[in-house]
């Protein structure tokens, strides 16, 4: 009796037990609001007071700039994380890939846990099995936003739940006018969105499909499919109601919908509801899609799961179902960015609140019985990105030919989807390929550069030379540990096909086959043209802008220096910043470019939406930053000798002669410098495309570097991208060699240097 | 009009042409919240200094974030301007077989993307455990990563005349030598020049640090700006007086180096 209570005394008096004691689970999200985040922080605490010793970390993905490039390496490397978020239409590539657990146990095995919790939508994380790999976050099914007002000012009324394509055209023939006559159409019935997701419903409403069943064959081409495609472009070019709106590729931009300018805009999804937070000059609701032989949707969605590198999948499961749980749902609910999932909060006044708009926000729960996910495949984002171009052209440009778009594209999408099933039987790479690839590589170059130099002639003192190795040696570490080894890792990547979502031991070897694709590549030849018709515009438009720049700054003038000054300015921003902020001066609404063209009566172009003009606008922005380039001119210009100048205007020589027989000269070598640096730089254009149009419209700003990392990174083709990024790494090394070669008969070099 | 006073005018107008971006980016931050595209200009009449002070406060831990962000620029200044100078130096002015070899793989290194060599990089620094540290921030500066510095380097020492070291080497003064105490100090102009160049790229850096810093008190300016270039429910005034405050110091920095930055290039621009 004594010693059970003595045992439990001490059982009192000894710390509480801590049966999580070491354990870890890391948790990456994306959290959209800030409001949001400190609740997700608050749960992160409750769920480790829950499990006693645990610590959850909770990282952040880094947003949309960086979207999952974070995640994405993480895997890559093997490094602990247990929970993260992906888009539903990434599932079906993080699941052939094996980089999901399967939680489906786990989750059945939580108090508590009952599908009939959530809304209708759990199927986007589910596997053919049945096996849940991961619970929703927020979604949204594709609608149609109208203005109310817009409706109500023509006589009509808005759209009932159960209208068809028919009234759709007979009300935006209603509103589509010509206001303030002038022959042009400003008001328009529809704007239309365009890209894939946005079009499939669509043809899921005419009763056809984009993928068999079986999802290894294109189905675009068919029939229903192409109703469905010629009844937009009826929309667009015969009836003229429809305007296509671009503005999903422009947060901030403000769409015909926000200028009141068209009464339907869609089919778009829950998102906009937040961008028309500020919009209070009219009414806005939303309705579902109008139905064609069938009513449809398409869901668009983002959830968690666990990746294969979690080492805790039960508690991970078990924080993916907080997540997924009501604690989280109704601030998600609140702060408006999506649908929540769980059911008591979607029904809720946190999300169906009567006093923000929309009116009719409960569609989005009406149409789910009619929503359907898009087809859960290894690689959807490369399919959409293979359709993109031709679906454009098929909508938008008068003259084209829809079957045979179509038809393109289903050869397009068939091809890949062959590919894929190719690959997947391709011979695993032996262990140790690639490091042994890094180690060669770096002894490699070691012999190479010994070989090389023992063929030289003996210069210099010996004393010196070895001096002169050991100063370089800290430079030459860094370049045959961080260029030569990786640039020998991702060359030898170019034979083989890898995922960055696949552990590096799973690498497959797949011999000459990207170096073939090249040839029958479209989207990069049209990309070459484009990256280098962005740098042979931009680098001598450039170089003669911060020469004349440099030219009128010369002099040591209190105004000179200022605007010096200035026109360097731009130089020292972050590529990210000043894509954003040309992102709203080339509007071609409201920005502020096309509004000066209109005081001087100039129609400004669609700039970054008109594919004609996406590269001038590239090189319009790329000459706001010629602050360097002007720099390294001013300086020569300044160290020019006087005296050569003094005697050419004594001889009588006017000013362009003097520029031209005498400064030019002098100028040479630094334009060489700048003209090389610029070409590189040139050909290397990406973060301000990938910034303000993600290389759109069409093909027509996927510059090179941009395809290179979306290749990699989005479509999971590792082994291509590195072919990619060999191919530019020859065509610099091609140019500036035959500059550096030619440049002998063109650059003049003073007497006095050397080198 | 005389062809000063078109100098004049044309001057004035580039200078207004450079500037319009940044005054708009200042008027918008400075606008109240959701009206800023509508009228730039609202700014004007009614500054809405509170922006600023919002987006400091959803940053959060400035303090944290601007330690981070200094210690990563500094670390990478100190270690750039050494290694490259270094390279520069035995490049420019010590004759050795081999010599133009090297120079043309510092050319080299130039053309090939970062994206491609981004991977393997990874995988490396992985295997040397130095993931979630400010290391593969660091390091690549430190082992002189920035082929483009050791080039103005190299301009920059060959432009010096050769009896400079051809004195000191008579009096037996070895590489090491003469490099410490001839060349690096005449190389103050081009030092200042490569700090800032260095200063600004490690500031601005947004996609390493998003790539290799996981831990929240890891985390840098740039990553926390992008906090809000994400963020739907952001009010565009608010990030870009986020983008404001992150862009402020390397402003600051310009106009206070502007003039031994010029001096630095114009020595490294006037002889090839």
């Amino acid at each position: 009796m004594s010693a059970w209570l003595l045992g439990a005394a001490l059982a009192l008096l000894a710390e509480p037990e801590a049966p999580y004691a070491g354990r870890e689970l890391v948790v990456m999200v994306d959290e959209k609001s800030f409001e949001s985040w400190s609740v997700l922080e608050q749960i992160a605490r409750d769920f480790e007071a829950a499990h006693p010793g645990l610590v959850v970390r909770v990282i952040d993905q880094g947003g949309a700039v960086g979207q999952q490039d974070k995640s994405r390496f993480m895997l890559t490397g093997d490094l602990p994380l247990d929970v993260t978020r992906i888009d539903v239409t990434e599932f079906g590539a993080f699941h052939a890939q094996g980089a999901l657990i399967d939680i489906d146990a786990h989750l059945r095995a939580l108090p508590g846990f009952d599908e009939a919790n959530y809304l209708d939508v759990l199927d986007g994380f589910r596997a053919a099995d049945g096996h849940l790999f991961g619970l929703p976050s927020t979604f949204t099914p594709y609608v149609m936003y109208f203005n109310r007002d817009l409706l109500a000012r023509a006589g009509l009324e808005p759209p009932q739940p159960n209208w068809t394509w028919d009234d759709l055209l007979a009300v935006a023939r209603a509103t589509t006018r010509d206001t303030d006559g002038d022959g042009r159409i400003d008001q328009w019935g529809i704007s239309l969105t365009q890209w894939l997701q946005a079009v499939v419903p669509w043809i899921w409403q005419a009763g056809g499909d984009v993928l068999d069943p079986t999802l290894s064959r294109s189905t675009i081409g068919e029939p229903a499919a192409l109703e469905a495609l010629r009844f937009l472009r009826r929309l667009l070019h015969e009836e003229r109601v429809a305007s296509f709106d671009a503005t999903f590729e422009n947060q901030y931009s403000q769409g015909l919908f926000q200028a009141g300018r068209c009464a339907f805009y869609g089919p778009v999804g829950y998102w906009e509801t937040y961008r028309f937070k500020y919009l209070t000059e009219f009414e806005w609701d939303v309705a579902p899609l109008p139905r064609g032989k069938h009513a449809a949707t398409a869901i668009a969605m983002t959830g968690y799961v666990v990746p294969r590198t979690s080492r805790e999948p039960a508690l991970a499961a078990a924080f993916v179902a907080e997540l997924s749980g009501p604690k989280y749902q109704y601030t998600l609910a609140e702060i408006g960015n999506g649908v929540p999932a769980w059911k008591a909060a979607a029904t809720s006044e946190s999300f169906l609140d009567p006093r923000r708009a929309p009116r009719s926000e409960n569609v989005f729960l009406d149409v789910l019985p009619e929503a359907r996910f898009l087809p859960s495949l290894a690689n959807w984002r490369k399919i959409e990105a293979l359709c993109q171009s031709e679906l454009q052209g098929a909508l938008l440009s008068e003259t084209y030919d829809v079957a045979e778009a179509a038809r393109r594209m289903q050869e397009k999408t068939d091809a890949f989807l062959a590919g894929e099933a190719r690959r997947a039987n391709l011979p695993l790479l032996p262990r140790f390929a690639l490091e042994a690839c890094f180690a060669l590589a770096v002894l490699g170059a070691l012999a190479a550069w010994i070989v090389r130099r023992s063929r030289e002639p003996r210069r210099g003192f010996a004393s010196d030379a070895r001096g002169a190795l050991t100063l370089l040696a800290p430079w030459a570490v860094g370049f045959l540990c961080l260029f030569v080894g990786p640039a020998a890792v991702s060359f030898a990547l170019s034979f083989c096909a890898w995922s960055p979502l696949e552990s590096i031991e799973r690498v497959r070897f797949a011999g000459f086959e990207n170096w073939f694709r090249l040839a029958s590549d479209d989207t990069f030849h049209t990309s070459l043209v484009a990256t280098a018709t962005y740098a042979f515009a931009s680098v001598p438009l450039g170089l003669a802008l911060a020469l004349w720049l440099a030219w009128l700054l010369r002099r040591e003038s209190t105004l000179a220096v200022c605007v010096r000054t200035i026109v360097y300015l731009p130089a020292i921003l972050s590529p990210v910043i000043v894509a954003a902020t040309w992102r709203f001066l080339l509007d071609p609404d409201r920005g502020f470019v096309n509004h000066v063209l209109g005081l001087v009566g100039i129609a400004g172009p669609a700039w970054t939406r008109s594919e004609p003009w996406i590269v001038p606008s590239f090189v319009l922005m790329s000459l706001w930053s010629v602050g360097a380039q002007m720099l390294v001119f001013l300086a020569a210009l300044q160290a020019l000798d006087p005296t050569l100048e003094e005697a050419a205007r004594v001889d009588g020589a006017g000013p362009w002669a003097r520029f031209r027989h005498v400064v030019l000269p002098q100028l040479s070598p630094v334009l060489l410098f700048n003209l090389v640096l610029g070409l590189v730089g040139g050909f290397q254009i990406f973060a301000q495309a990938y910034v303000l149009t993600g290389g759109g419209p069409g093909d027509a700003s996927r510059f090179l570097v941009l395809y290179l990392y979306e290749t990699g990174f989005r479509h999971l083709d590792m082994g291509y991208a590195s072919t990619l990024a060999w191919v530019l790494f020859a065509i610099l090394g091609c140019f500036c060699w035959v500059l550096v070669k030619t440049s002998k008969n063109w650059v003049h070099y003073a007497a006095r240097s050397r080198g | 009009m005389s062809a000063r006073s078109w100098n004049l005018a044309a001057l004035a107008v580039a200078g207004a042409l450079f500037a319009l971006p940044f005054v708009f980016l200042l008027a918008v931050s400075l606008a109240p919240e959701g009206r800023g595209l509508a009228e730039p200009l609202a700014a004007l009449r009614d500054p809405h200094f509170e922006n600023y002070r919002l987006a400091l406060e959803r940053m959060g831990g400035f303090g944290r974030l601007f330690a981070n962000t200094l210690f990563v620029t500094v670390v990478s200044i100190v270690g750039q301007c050494l290694t490259c100078s270094l390279a520069g130096f035995a490049l420019a002015r010590i004759s050795f077989r081999g010599r133009d070899v090297l120079f043309a793989c510092v050319l080299a290194t130039m053309m090939l993307p970062e994206q491609v060599t981004a991977i393997p990089r990874f995988l490396l620094f992985r295997e040397l455990g130095l993931v979630d540290g400010f290391g593969p921030l660091v390091l690549p500066t430190i082992l002189g990563g920035a082929p483009f510095f050791v080039f103005l380097f190299r301009q920059y020492f060959l432009s010096l005349p050769p009896e400079l070291d051809e004195a000191a080497r008579l009096d037996g003064a070895g590489p090491w030598r003469i490099y410490w105490s001839i060349a690096l100090p005449l190389a103050k102009p081009m030092l200042a020049t490569v700090a800032i160049f260095t200063f600004l790229g490690a500031w601005n850096d947004f996609w390493t640090p998003l790539v290799y810093l996981y831990s929240d008190e890891n985390r840098t300016l740039t990553l926390a700006l992008a906090g809000f270039q994400r963020s739907f429910n952001v009010a565009v005034e608010h990030m870009l007086a986020a983008s404001a405050v992150v862009l402020a110091p390397c402003v600051l920095v310009y106009f206070v180096a502007q003039k031994v930055f010029l001096r630095g290039v114009r020595v490294a621009a006037s002889k090839h």
